[in-house]
């Protein structure tokens, strides 16, 4: 039963998207490509999941996610240096049938395979056979269904063209990061903080500002905040929601048609009114493509995914003062998952992770990173999040120091166990770890 | 010719008070009707039913062939911003703007606004060296005229004036009328107009008296 709820938000959208592209495209023949593309795409994505499992399900399709979004990209651009030169009048060309089934197939396939992503297992394997055809069924169905709702959608909210495109591409995108694997927005964000990370590292370096004499306290404040970690979040959502305005821009920009061959003043006007009714008209499916990126930005930050999130086992020192943790004991540390284990020394107590990381190397870290409250991280997926700011860390990096990383901890991996200093985990978590009053330290 | 205006049996009370007793009125397509009467006969009630600013309580009323009394509240105020330009004798002016402004804001509720032609209006009724003016700086016969270019800016195919001549002496009454009757015929709309005054009456092609909400005369002035 809980499983159905999970893909509600994508079958709403993809509700949405259906009778739009019916009413743009060709009708029903669009509704029924883009039913058996949902159907394809379900199945493909479980035969994949089933077959292949790992990261392979998904990673094409995220990069599918991508590229498309580069192509809104791309496409708002266009629109924007042609929104002077032409007019409505002057319009799209209707598609022909083949291209509409075409392009209705392709997000049916894409819509399938999204949601389908959605139910996967975190564990990996395929969808269990009653969610996998009910989703079949319900796709088909809906998209169907949509066919014949789309007939009460007024005309004129119709979009065609580039907007019709950022419709689809943002429902696809509120899709996909409904999958936290497939998330693109986080990525985004995480990439734009290393750059601007990175460049402002650079230009410090080459400007030797810091010694500047007109650089005093209050500058270094503005400085400051473009290292925070919101930056990333402002910057990911400039560049989430830029193709779309620029594309509301250019509709915007469109020259009206001609009303000059028109007498009488009243008339003339009126028309120019209607025409200009029109152009706001059209604005609709932009503004529905924000609140649909908007979902998708949402989803991705406040992610609605249960974490691997095991209790901390309780370990203890030999005499020597070193942790043994076998690897193929209870516990198998070397399944790709992370693995809690708490340590007591006298009052003192420190909690941290062990995994294997996707290169293939056994890493121990602190269940906390260097710069939030340790509240602990839980792993979705191919990243680990940090439950306090939020901060998804790709596997690749942990084990890595720096920024929400889990703060790592020398080990060695003696025989079949893995070994770490008690002392210096102890450490580690004192020297590093922020506990604040709050008394939130130990909190999970 | 065509009926702009036809009604049967138009009626409408106030409470107890029938200020319009059954009214049987049929006015041509570009005809200049003037209604005249003593005050409290329903001239003013009959003019509000005709723009379509006012509801009637019984009969039918049809002005360009549509039924007002079957319009929605919606319907009925499309219809008075496409097909009627109304003057009353207070002048209804927004103080704090300009008579091109005043000009202006007619054509915004109508569809955009256009200053071009809004201007060309103003100088049409002989105002062009006015249109910065605020109608606190205007004689009336000035604003009156500011009235009627914010009448006609929407080309109304009906103009309704409630004693638009009312507050005017006699030299602004008859620039008024000349006015009224040079856009007439350009522009070819019909008129519908109340007034007390005899010589304002002798402007129309046809005159009807109205007592205690009935029609009690009827006269043409000239033939048309
Ligand atoms: N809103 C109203 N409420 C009540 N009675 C009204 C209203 N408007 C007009 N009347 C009455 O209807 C009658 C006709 O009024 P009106 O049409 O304004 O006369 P006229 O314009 O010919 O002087 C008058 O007796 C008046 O008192
Ligand atoms: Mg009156």
């Amino acid at each position: 039963m809980l499983t159905a709820l999970k893909v509600i938000p994508q079958l709403l959208c993809w509700a949405v998207l259906v009778p739009v592209m019916c009413r743009s495209l060709t009708g029903m023949s669009t509704a029924v490509a883009a039913a058996a593309g949902f159907v394809a795409g379900v199945a493909g994505e479980n035969l994949l999941l089933a077959y292949v499992g790992g990261e392979l399900p998904f990673r094409p399709l995220r990069g599918i996610c991508g590229v498309i979004f580069l192509l809104l990209w791309g496409a708002s651009v266009w629109a924007l240096y042609r929104s002077g030169s032409t007019s409505p009048e002057s319009g799209q060309p209707t598609p022909s049938p083949l291209a509409s089934g075409a392009a209705a197939l392709g997000t049916g396939v894409l819509a399938g395979a999204l949601t389908l992503c959605r139910l996967a297992p975190l564990e990996g394997g395929a969808v269990r056979l009653v969610p996998y055809l009910t989703l079949a069924c319900a796709g088909a169905a809906v998209a169907l269904g949509a066919a014949y709702a789309a007939r009460f959608l007024p005309q004129r909210l119709v979009p065609r063209g580039i907007p019709l495109v950022a419709l689809v591409v943002s429902a696809l995108m509120l899709m996909a990061c409904s999958v936290q694997r497939l998330d693109l927005f986080s990525p985004l964000s995480m990439e734009v903080m290393k750059f601007v990370h990175d460049f402002v590292h650079q230009f410090f370096e080459s400007m030797l500002i810091p010694d500047h004499p007109f650089f005093r306290a209050d500058v270094w404040g503005y400085i400051g905040l473009l290292f925070g970690d919101k930056v990333g979040l402002w910057g990911g959502l400039a560049l989430w929601y830029l193709p779309v305005l620029l594309i509301a821009l250019s509709l915007r920009l469109e020259r009206l048609p001609s009303v000059a061959h028109i007498r009488q003043g009243a008339a003339r006007r009126k028309l120019l009114a209607s025409f200009i009714h029109e152009r706001r008209l059209r604005l609709a499916a932009p503004l529905l493509a924000l609140v649909f990126l908007t979902g998708a930005a949402y989803q991705s930050r406040f992610p609605a995914t249960e974490y691997w999130d095991p209790k901390p086992v309780e370990v203890s020192a030999n005499p020597a003062g070193q942790i043994a943790i076998p690897k193929k004991g209870e516990i198998d540390l070397e399944d790709g998952k992370l693995h809690k284990f708490s340590y007591r020394q006298g009052s003192r107590e420190a909690r941290f992770f062990v995994m294997l990381t996707p290169a293939g190397q056994l890493v121990t870290t602190l269940d906390a990173c260097a710069i939030c409250q340790p509240e602990g991280y839980g792993q979705a997926g191919n990243a680990v999040i940090c439950y306090y700011c939020r901060t998804l860390i790709p596997l690749e990096t942990v084990g890595k120091p720096g920024g929400c990383n889990p703060v790592p901890v020398p080990c060695s991996v003696k025989g079949d166990a893995v070994v770490i200093d008690g002392m210096t985990l102890v450490n580690t978590w004192e020297s590093t770890v922020q506990v604040t009053a709050h008394g939130k330290g130990m909190g999970k | 010719m065509a009926a702009i205006i036809e009604t049967s049996g138009l009626t409408r009370s106030y409470g107890d008070i029938c200020a319009l007793k059954p009214l049987d009125l049929c006015v041509p397509e570009g005809e200049w009707l003037t209604v005249m009467g003593h005050s409290g006969s329903g001239k003013s009630t009959l003019l509000n039913l005709l723009g379509g600013l006012d509801r009637p309580s019984g009969g039918s009323i049809h002005v360009r062939g549509t039924d007002l009394a079957t319009l929605s509240e919606d319907g009925l105020a499309r219809f008075r911003r496409d097909c009627v330009g109304i003057i009353f004798q207070q002048h209804h002016l927004i103080p704090y703007l300009t008579a091109l402004e005043n000009v202006m804001m007619s054509q915004y509720f109508h569809s955009v606004p256009d200053e071009a032609e809004a201007r060309h209006a103003l100088e049409r009724v002989g105002l062009g060296h006015r249109l910065k003016n605020r109608p606190g700086e205007l004689s009336g016969g000035e604003q009156q005229r500011v009235c009627i270019a914010r009448a006609i800016i929407n080309s109304p195919r009906l103009l309704l004036g409630d004693e638009p001549t009312g507050n005017l002496d006699h030299k602004s009454t008859t620039m008024v009328m000349e006015l009224l009757r040079e856009l007439r015929d350009e522009e070819r709309f019909s008129i519908v107009m109340v007034t007390h005054n005899q010589e304002v009456a002798a402007w129309g092609d046809r005159t009807i008296h109205m007592d205690d909400g009935c029609l009690v005369r009827e006269e043409r002035t000239k033939s048309c």
